[in-house]
């Protein structure tokens, strides 16, 4: 086989030549006419017989051509060829076609290639396939730090002591890594800036196998002992845009005030185990204090922190994993729960017996962001595969169009002896060399259209997009095969109509009331067209209305005119005596600026998905049995109530006699009063307090109105606000900033003076309040935009699908028009024949559509808000749409057959 | 298979191999002399003749096939198959 093989390939690039051919024709009559000479023929008898004896010489040539191994491809290039030719002979169809693949594909490119990245591509590490990632059932008293990406029985948070008791003893990984995203303040040359961080274990590079691109990563030595490792390694990209690459292995930088000695850089492309965190710097676990100075993880059983990756022995399965791992993990929390505060049966049975462990394919790692937009990206792709789905319709009616004015070439073609074979051959080619064209057109525009649309969908995030614009095989292969199943689809229509026509019928059908068949699938095409379109915009109106519903929500205040920016002293080496003091003094200093209404700050800012929670114990309440009701715990400055706005309900707001050493108060809103006291004016003089915590005992003071809080999304949730001066403990803040104008308009003032209070505080994120819920409700913004885009583009694709089908139809009814004219019928009427073809075709698609459009919707459902996904003015609106462009596409013709002279029409043909 | 046997002693040119396939099945088989030439051009590009170019028996530029090792290997092959299934047939023939 393998020499034939390569034989073959040979003759494929020398081939024989004609002439060689040729000559041994040549040679062998004339070798035949000696042999006739020699059994005493005369010359001409000679010749005769020896051409007859051969056969025909020039169907010898021609089977000798046809043997050549090159012969399929010289006859697909010919074929490619006249497909292109016959392309070049009509630019206009030829464009608007290209035109049309090149918008779909270039769509469904960019799309498929944000899905890769998100939901298809594996993390850039060594072997993939082996990383497993670790979550667990049961339950976690104490204190949670958590990203995001936790569902039920899979809590994704685990302590730094039983990370370490799992890495020593487990028997079923080759490395274990535990990581934490955390945001530092970084000082580099005097410039400091806050930083995306994360904080690994020592073996966390090694384990993945990424390679420093400069200098060293962390080794197990880069783990010792508590605040005993000062040494960073910087990401790539962040060393790449930030440091503009400087040597910066064993120079210093400073992290939260604390010097580091930088080790290297990671190698390009690797950000982290978790996909869409993008930290600029990563430093070793044992220097968590230093990241989050007002926390001590690293001896505590009850802090959960830490994500866990493994990568699995080979041969092992996750589930053979989870099983040997499991019986550890159940030893070591039977070992954890004495030392719990609370004893119960009850605790005992979420803490051991309902606990176990969970061993995860890992392959793109653990990833909160993914869960977030898998469903947002997996409607666009839909509705970005309708497109295509439209766009090959589409061309397919172009295409029909010609090929009904190609009847006479292809029958004639077939009367020269063309098979069926070769005239769908021929059709295919030229259907693909417009597939081809207009992908490669669509390719090209891709990256462009992709770096669009990340930047629209990272919005004003001043953090690096965890998309990046370039293409992968995938992409490629994608693009690729969407491009030939386009291809077959819209070059086969014309095919099947020319598989088999009866050469008579073809030739008379020169004129006459236009070929039925034909028609009635043109009709088709263009009823799908509708439908499609119809189903896009149905899509496009329920997004937009979603959009309008979150940007009317009332947050309960009054957003306009406020700025706001965050602070974490910590980040400029404050230590955690010295934050309160230097907080305070920056809320009065912004107070005094001038175009400043009022200033607030609180540690858990409003409408941006945070949120700080835990349950509290208040007097005069027993609680049901297992009842767990958590409440959102926010420290606020004393006039950050009056700078939001929150209307009081009863009793007062934080005053100036509130301090730090007076009675500890605190303000709770309706929804908090009314589940625990029934009414707000029970509420006062109650006390609330964190459970074992008596230094958090409080004296309600106050009832407020409910505010929604963690997003415009959700409904407001019970939250008990306490002064951060009077607070257990100093934390970042963020400060809200009401001015009297414009709110941009304060943020050189805020900046100088924040500068004049200390030059290395880092202010993080100013922006006004108005576009921080803009970012909040970007993913809805990006699918209306792409929605409403698609959307505008199906209903362009069905008009002129429509005007095409109806221009064609109209001129071969040109002479039943004429007549009809002839005998009396009015403008009117004429105008009438064709507006009522097209309300019958309109009706049928929209008829049909409708239910789908239903049952699709349903499939959004969870991305809507405030819309029903049977909302009925939705849709009238989208059959209003569907009218009107159906409407316009049909005013040409009709006006055009109106116009139809009766005595021309029945001269012409 | 025909053409391979005639050529496997020594390169034969087109018209040779032709006359020697009658003149050795004794005319019963009469190879069509114009598709010979597809047939010898086929068998060449799958790798199993070679073609030459030489001087013929009255010294005129003739094209000469002979056969290669995989065009001998495909021929043993060939007459293998061949064998078995005419005995095969014979078999059957006599048995009724």
């Amino acid at each position: 086989m393998l020499p034939e093989w390569t034989s073959k390939l040979k003759f494929l690039f020398i081939g024989k030549s004609r002439r060689d051919v040729d000559d041994e024709i040549q040679f062998h009559i004339e070798r035949q006419i000696e042999a006739n000479l020699a059994e005493g023929m005369s010359i001409d008898e000679a010749r005769l017989q020896a051409n007859i004896t051969f056969g025909g010489r020039q169907r010898t040539r021609e089977q000798c051509r046809e043997e050549r191994p090159s012969f399929p491809i010289e006859s697909l290039a010919r074929d490619l060829r006249y497909g292109m030719r016959g392309l070049l002979r009509n630019p206009g169809f030829a464009c608007v076609a290209v035109l049309t693949i090149a918008l779909a594909i270039g769509a469904n490119s960019a799309i498929f290639s944000l899905l890769n990245q998100a939901l298809i591509r594996a993390l850039p590490v060594r072997d993939p396939d082996q990383l497993v990632v670790l979550s667990y059932a049961g339950g976690h008293p104490g204190h949670t730090q958590s990203s995001g990406g936790n569902t039920p029985g899979h809590a994704h948070e685990f302590s730094y002591p039983m990370y370490r008791d799992l890495l020593e003893k487990n028997t079923v990984f080759n490395g274990l890594i535990a990581a934490s995203p955390a945001t530092v303040g970084l000082v580099w040359n005097n410039h400091a800036e806050a930083v995306p961080a994360a904080v690994v274990s020592g073996n966390y590079f090694e384990t993945l196998g990424v390679l420093p691109a400069v200098g060293r990563l962390f080794l197990a030595s880069d783990e010792t002992a508590e605040g005993a490792n000062a040494v960073a390694v910087l990401s790539f990209d962040y060393w790449k845009t930030h440091l503009g690459e400087a040597p910066v292995v064993g120079k210093e930088l400073l992290i939260n005030g604390t010097a580091f000695t930088v080790v290297g850089v990671s190698a390009p492309g690797f950000h982290s185990t978790v996909w869409g965190q993008m930290p600029g710097v990563f430093l070793p676990i044992t220097m968590q204090r230093v990241v989050q100075p007002d926390r001590a993880y690293l001896k505590d059983h009850q802090s959960y922190w830490l994500d866990l990756v493994g990568r699995l022995k080979s041969g092992l399965s996750p589930s053979q994993a989870a099983l040997a791992l499991n019986a550890l993990f159940i030893d070591l929390r039977k070992a954890e729960f004495p030392n719990l505060r609370d004893h119960s049966e009850r605790e005992r049975k979420g803490f051991i017996d309902n606990a176990h462990i969970n061993v995860d394919a890992g392959a793109q790692g653990f990833s909160p962001l993914r869960d977030q937009i898998q469903t947002p990206l997996k409607i666009i792709m839909g509705m970005a595969l309708l497109v295509i789905a439209m766009a090959v319709v589409n061309v397919a009616t172009l295409l029909l169009v010609r090929a009904a004015t190609r009847v006479r070439e292809f029958s004639m073609r077939y009367a020269l002896g063309a098979t069926s074979g070769q005239i769908v051959r021929q059709l295919l080619a030229e259907g693909i060399l417009l597939g081809i064209f207009g992908a490669a057109i669509g390719l090209a525009f891709t990256p462009e259209a992709l770096r669009l649309l990340i930047h629209w969908m990272s919005g004003s995030f001043a953090s690096q997009p965890a998309f990046s614009a370039s293409l992968d095989y995938r992409v490629v292969l994608f693009t690729i095969a969407a491009t030939l199943v386009a291809s077959l689809f819209f070059s086969l229509a014309p095919a099947v109509q020319f598989w088999n026509p009866r050469l008579s019928d073809a030739l008379r059908q020169q004129s006459g009331t236009g070929i039925g068949g034909l028609l009635r699938f043109r009709r088709t095409c263009v009823a799908l067209q509708i439908g499609f379109s119809l189903l896009l915009i149905v899509a496009a109106g329920l997004f937009v209305q979603t959009i309008r519903n979150l940007r009317n929500v009332d947050p309960g205040f009054e957003t306009d005119n406020l700025l706001s920016f965050s602070i974490a002293p910590q980040m400029a080496g404050y230590s955690q005596s010295a934050v309160t003091p230097v907080e305070q003094r920056i809320v009065d200093t912004l107070a005094a600026l001038p175009g400043v209404r009022s200033v607030g700050a609180t540690n858990d800012p409003e409408l941006v998905d945070d949120d700080i929670n835990g349950d509290v114990i208040v007097t005069g309440y027993t609680p049901k049995p297992d009842e767990e009701y958590d409440v959102e715990l926010p420290w606020v400055s004393n006039g950050y109530l009056q700078t939001l706005g929150v209307p009081l309900i009863a009793g007062r707001l934080f005053n100036l006699s509130d301090t730090a050493t007076s009675q500890k108060v605190a303000i709770v809103n309706e929804s908090f009063a009314k589940h625990f006291f029934g009414t707000p004016q029970a509420a006062l003089g109650r006390h609330l307090s964190r459970p074992h915590r008596p230094a958090t005992d409080s004296a309600i003071v106050g009832v407020v109105k409910d505010v929604k809080h963690v997003t415009v999304r959700f409904p407001a949730i019970p939250t008990a606000y306490t002064l951060f001066s009077q607070a257990e403990k100093p934390t970042g803040l963020t400060y809200y900033v009401r001015t009297w104008q414009n709110p941009l308009t304060a943020q050189n003032g805020i900046r100088s003076a924040i500068g004049n209070i200390d030059s290395t505080l880092i202010i993080d994120g100013l922006s006004t309040l108005n576009d921080d819920i803009d970012n909040n409700i970007l993913a809805e913004r990006t699918i209306a935009l792409l929605a409403s885009t698609f959307g505008a583009i199906a209903a362009t694709l069905a008009g002129i699908g429509l005007y095409g089908i109806l221009a064609y139809s109209t001129a071969q009814r040109t002479r039943e028009i004429g007549i009809r004219m002839a005998l009396g019928a009015r403008r009117n009427t004429v105008v009438g024949l064709i507006l009522r073809e097209v309300v019958i075709l309109v009706a049928w698609a929209v008829g049909i559509s409708i239910p789908i459009a239903l049952l699709a919707a349903r499939a959004i459902r969870s991305q809507l808000f405030g819309v029903s996904s049977a909302d009925p003015i939705v849709y009238i609106l989208a059959m209003l749409a569907i009218g009107t462009v159906a409407t316009g596409a049909a005013v040409v013709p009709s006006r055009r057959a109106a116009t139809t002279d009766p005595a021309r029409a029945l001269r012409s043909d | 298979m025909l053409i391979l046997k005639a050529i496997a002693g020594e390169p034969q040119h087109g018209w040779a191999i032709a006359q020697r396939i009658q003149l050795v099945s004794r005319n019963v088989l009469q190879v069509g002399q114009g598709s010979l030439y597809p047939a010898l051009h086929r068998l060449e590009y799958k790798g199993w003749i070679r073609a030459q170019w030489g001087a013929s028996e009255n010294n005129r530029r003739a094209r000469f096939y002979s056969i290669t090792a995989a065009g001998r290997k495909q021929l043993d092959a060939e007459l293998e198959n061949w064998l078995r299934l005419t005995s095969a047939v014979n078999l059957v023939l006599e048995g009724i």
